[in-house]
């Protein structure tokens, strides 16, 4: 009494649902995700010289746990720098370059320096992305009269939205991979 | 089942006027009604005389009376659902005694009046989605749907997360039983919806406030019952089909039902659904990255006998959500500038509609395995074990450096089992239940082994947890009065093993131990008033020992934008709630208020702290997990009016009070007051009309400083619906249309976490088709 022709295509169709449902779930194990960046240093080498000076943020144990260490930066008056960035995740032995890893997706990645007060420091970008958009791994740095302020160094990451490129060389879009501040004496 | 209760004095039958002189009507006939096999008496069953106009009832000792016969030969017939009718010839000259025996029939019809016995043995307050009001929220969410329920909210996460509230609370406080089972995923994240897919149920119950008696740790808030039918008794084969279309998001959902069974109590069905939508829009803009695909089916099959029985489920449930790319933040900045932006930035919210789902998304499966059998010896009741395995697998992928794999996940196994003995009648007026239970978890954050973790960024260690309760509830039934105590006792181990440094070198691992126990209780009395007008009262207590993210977690909750900690000394909680229930069911009226109040001793929440903490990316609000005794008050009340015979006026108000009581302070995240109200008109060719409203108020009691963003303001959105049922080859279709947000109102809902970052969803309009066979 009952419509089994349809009852048929019912079943085939819940049939087709379940195989189509129930093997697709990758089990396997991949690498752990172990996304850290513990450890940011700018090295800035004076104009025709080998000598630089270093400034680290590092937190070696990640969030929580023990508070990350913040060095002092500390630079001449009326000098110009070759500003350079590097990147660790220093939790996994040997380090992990994340900063090769930024370069390496440069078209989604901006560092952007915020010095207190403004002119305590000017920072020219010096490379560029496939959209001649900045990246800011490396970058001159010049300094004028001595003083004291603050150096803050985002590292913005600004991957495509719904398969579009967001990226414009402002810090707008995208969101912070890294955000620390460095005390600067410039004397 | 509807009786028509006829009290007529003497009453003349044509039949027997034969005798051509006034006959003797004040005759009366009187017996018990017993079970056959076991002499029990059965309340209940109506008695009656064939071609009479006058009937009765057997009361709770199986006795009845049936009066005001006239002399005569008649046929007497006695009837329950679940028993052989029983016609028996009778003599009658004064007062005959005339005893019924029922002999419970093989149609195993009786298993439903079980089951239907076993929700109602209860004096809390419940309410009910099933049959109409289920299905206009079909190809909504568990949390959606359960909306529809006065006193029940959601905690949304976007458009595609969506958890219940009932009575301000949420869940590891609200227990989901589906098709019997504790739901077992990870309940803690309050971006973690219940992986349920609620085609799989025909009728969906809430229980609102602490059940913790019958159904152990976690039930503070309330339980939700996701109950399909019981397996086909009948032979041939039956189902239906549902399909669904919304317009925003352009969402569709199939969900398809086959059930047969055959008359020596073997039943079958399966079931299946598939839904896909794209990215939602709000009044104005539309929402990058939105979209939801789900893929569930569930098989089941069963056999059963008079006296015993056993049946088989199996379930799986998959969906891969899209979470909105807007919400994702790095550090508090970034929530600052969403915060202060009016609207989310333009790549956020595309001209073109898409059903992509990028980054960040999750992806979840949960299986379901359960195996019940009972046994109903002669005298001793019934006894049921239900044995079930559960797996929820669920993957979180952010927007990360290297995008190759996920973030955190999470495998977790549950396996559980119930002993329940319901008893039969013992000094003729208790029933009862005794029950054991047990349950095996073990949750997987990181490495293959439950001891070796890997990684200490996960958001909780593993973990291994064995719980074992044993319970007793009795039920005294009298003309009046119901009345109901219950008293279990519940254990609880948790072991943890957590990678002791960050450093990926160390092998080092630092398990914990921990064990907790307590006595739970409940008393309960529903007293009759009279017919339609029922008081219930309620006291239960319901205890919850602190789950593994509150004791143990570390580290900046993405999402939120806070860092998070746990508290290794917290203590379990516990709920004592008591709640008064008045219902009335008049012709033309139906009134329900339902007064409540839950103190939570040890009430455990995320507590903003004064300091700040500093991290990769920048410095971020310190939360810590804190405990605080906490009394939630308030009230649900609804009426339904008819105002004329097709149009009908609802009404519904859920009012909601909360407090710190420890430190007299408001507590955060508590849906603000709402009110309800609809009007229907029932057109006589099975058509309906109706329009709604609905407001939700602001919820002005917040402390200042417990949230980035004061709450939003109140909002008002109508709806409007219609419907028809139509007949098919022999069969019915069930059409409706049903617009919500009618008129494109732009509003941001308190709980739904995404607020900072975008409005709420802007108008839908669904069509949905349901075709029975």
């Amino acid at each position: 009494m009952m419509p089994t022709k349809r009852s048929r295509i019912l079943v085939l169709l819940l049939t087709a649902a379940v195989a189509v449902t129930s093997c697709k779930k990758n089990e396997e194990e991949p690498v752990e995700p172990n996304e850290l960046i513990t450890t940011v240093t700018l090295t800035f080498t004076e104009v025709g010289m080998t000598t630089s000076r270093t400034v680290t943020w590092k937190d070696a144990d990640g969030d929580g746990g023990a508070a990350p260490t913040v060095g002092k930066l500390s630079l001449s008056p009326n000098k110009t720098y070759a500003l350079s960035v590097a990147i660790l995740d220093e939790s996994k032995s040997p380090a992990s370059n994340v900063g090769e890893e930024v370069a390496a997706e440069k078209d989604e990645h901006l560092i952007v320096y915020t010095p207190t007060p403004a002119n305590l420091l000017t920072v020219t970008i010096t490379d560029k992305d496939s959209r001649t958009l900045p990246v800011v791994l490396s970058a001159t740095a010049v300094t004028t009269a001595a003083g004291t302020g603050k150096l803050q160094v985002v590292l913005r990451h600004q991957p495509p939205v719904g398969g579009k490129d967001v990226k414009d060389g402002t810090p707008g879009p995208g969101s912070t991979d890294f955000d620390g501040t460095f005390e600067v004496e410039i004397k | 089942m509807a009786f028509r209760v006829f009290l007529g004095w003497c009453f003349f039958l044509p039949g027997l006027l034969g005798h051509g002189q006034q006959p003797d009507c004040d005759c009366t006939v009187r017996g018990r009604v017993v079970e056959r096999v076991t002499g029990q008496p059965v309340a209940g069953a109506i008695i009656y005389v064939r071609g009479g106009n006058s009937n009765t009832f057997s009361d709770s000792l199986g006795n009845y009376t049936l009066g005001n016969l006239c002399q005569g030969r008649y046929r007497l017939v006695c009837q329950l659902i679940g028993f052989d009718p029983v016609e028996v010839r009778i003599d009658l000259v004064h007062v005959l005694e005339q005893n019924v025996t029922l002999r419970e029939n093989d149609v195993h019809l009786q298993n439903v009046v079980v089951t239907a016995r076993r929700t109602q043995t209860t004096a809390q307050a419940r309410a009910e989605l099933s049959g109409d009001a289920l299905d206009r929220t079909r190809g909504q969410s568990l949390g959606e749907a359960l909306k529809a329920v006065t006193g029940v909210t959601s905690l949304q996460t976007g458009s595609t997360i969506s958890k219940p509230v009932i009575h301000g609370l949420h869940s590891n406080r609200v227990l989901i039983l589906n098709n019997g089972i504790r739901q077992e995923g990870q309940q803690w994240g309050a971006e973690h919806a219940p992986e349920v897919d609620p085609f799989v149920a025909k009728k969906i119950t809430v229980l609102k406030g602490a059940a913790g008696v019958r159904y152990g740790a976690d039930a503070l808030g309330g339980v939700v019952l996701v109950e399909p039918d019981p397996l086909p008794d009948s032979s041939g084969i039956a189902g239906e089909v549902n399909l669904v279309g919304f317009s925003n998001g352009r969402q569709g959902v199939a969900s398809g039902l086959v059930q047969g069974g055959f008359q020596n109590g073997f039943g079958w069905r399966a079931q299946g659904t598939l839904k896909r939508g794209g990215e939602v829009s709000t009044a104005t803009y539309r929402l990058v990255n939105t979209g939801i695909r789900e893929a569930n089916f569930s098989l089941a099959a069963g056999y059963r006998t008079r006296r015993a029985g056993v049946d088989g489920y199996f379930s799986q449930f998959n969906t891969l959500l899209g979470i909105f790319s807007g919400s994702h933040i790095g550090s508090t900045t970034d929530l600052n500038v969403a915060l202060q932006s009016p609207r989310p930035r333009p790549e956020y919210t595309p001209d073109q509609f898409s059903y992509r789902i990028d980054r960040p998304h999750q992806d979840v499966r949960h299986n379901l395995a359960k195996l019940r059998a009972f046994w109903r010896p002669a005298t001793q009741g019934t006894v049921t074990l239900t044995l079930a395995r559960q797996y929820n697998y669920r993957a979180e992928y952010d927007i990360s450096l290297r995008n190759t794999t996920f973030q955190q996940r999470f495998r977790l196994t549950t396996y559980t089992g119930e002993l329940l003995w319901e008893h039969s009648r013992v000094w003729k007026k208790v029933t009862g239940s005794l029950g054991l239970t047990g349950l095996l978890q073990t949750n997987l954050s990181t490495g293959q082994v439950l001891s070796l973790p890997l990684n200490r960024t996960v958001l909780i260690p593993n973990f291994r947890q064995w719980t074992s309760g044993i319970f007793a509830i009795e039920r005294l039934v009298t003309r009046r009065w119901e009345l109901e105590a219950g008293l279990r006792y519940d254990t609880r181990h948790l072991q943890t093993f957590q990678k002791t440094l960050t450093i990926a070198s160390s092998n080092e691992v630092t398990e914990t131990n921990r064990f907790n126990h307590t006595i739970s209780g409940t008393v309960g009395a529903i007293y009759t008033l009279r017919e339609g007008l029922t008081f219930r009262f309620h006291a239960g207590s319901a205890w919850r020992p602190p789950n593994v993210s509150e004791l143990y977690s570390e580290g900046v909750h993405h999402g939120s934008a806070t860092y998070e900690e746990g508290d290794a000394q917290l203590q379990p909680e516990t709920a004592w709630n008591t709640a008064l229930t008045a219902n009335y069911a008049g012709k033309r009226t139906a009134l329900e208020l339902n007064l409540y109040r839950n103190f939570i001793q040890n009430y455990m929440y995320l507590s903003p702290q004064e300091s700040v903490r500093l991290t990769v990316r920048g410095a971020f609000p310190y939360f810590k997990y804190t405990q605080v005794d906490a009394t939630f008050r308030g009230f649900d009340a609804s009426a339904s009016v008819l105002l004329t015979p097709r149009l009908t006026l609802t009404s519904k108000y859920a009012f909601l009070r909360v407090r710190d009581v420890r430190n007299d302070r408001f507590l955060v995240n508590i849906p603000a007051n709402r009110w309800e109200n609809s009007l229907r008109y029932e057109f006589p060719n099975r058509a309906y009309l109706s329009l709604g409203h609905l407001l939700v108020a602001r919820q002005t009691r917040v402390e200042p400083g417990s949230d980035f963003a004061p709450p939003p303001p109140a909002y008002w959105l109508w709806n409007a619906s219609t419907g028809i049922i139509l007949p098919v080859a022999g069969h019915s279709l069930n059409l409706n249309l049903d617009v919500s947000n009618l008129f494109n109102v732009a509003y941001r809902e308190y709980l739904n976490r995404f607020r900072y970052f975008a409005n709420d969803l802007g108008r839908n309009a669904s069509l949905r088709a349901k075709w029975s066979f």
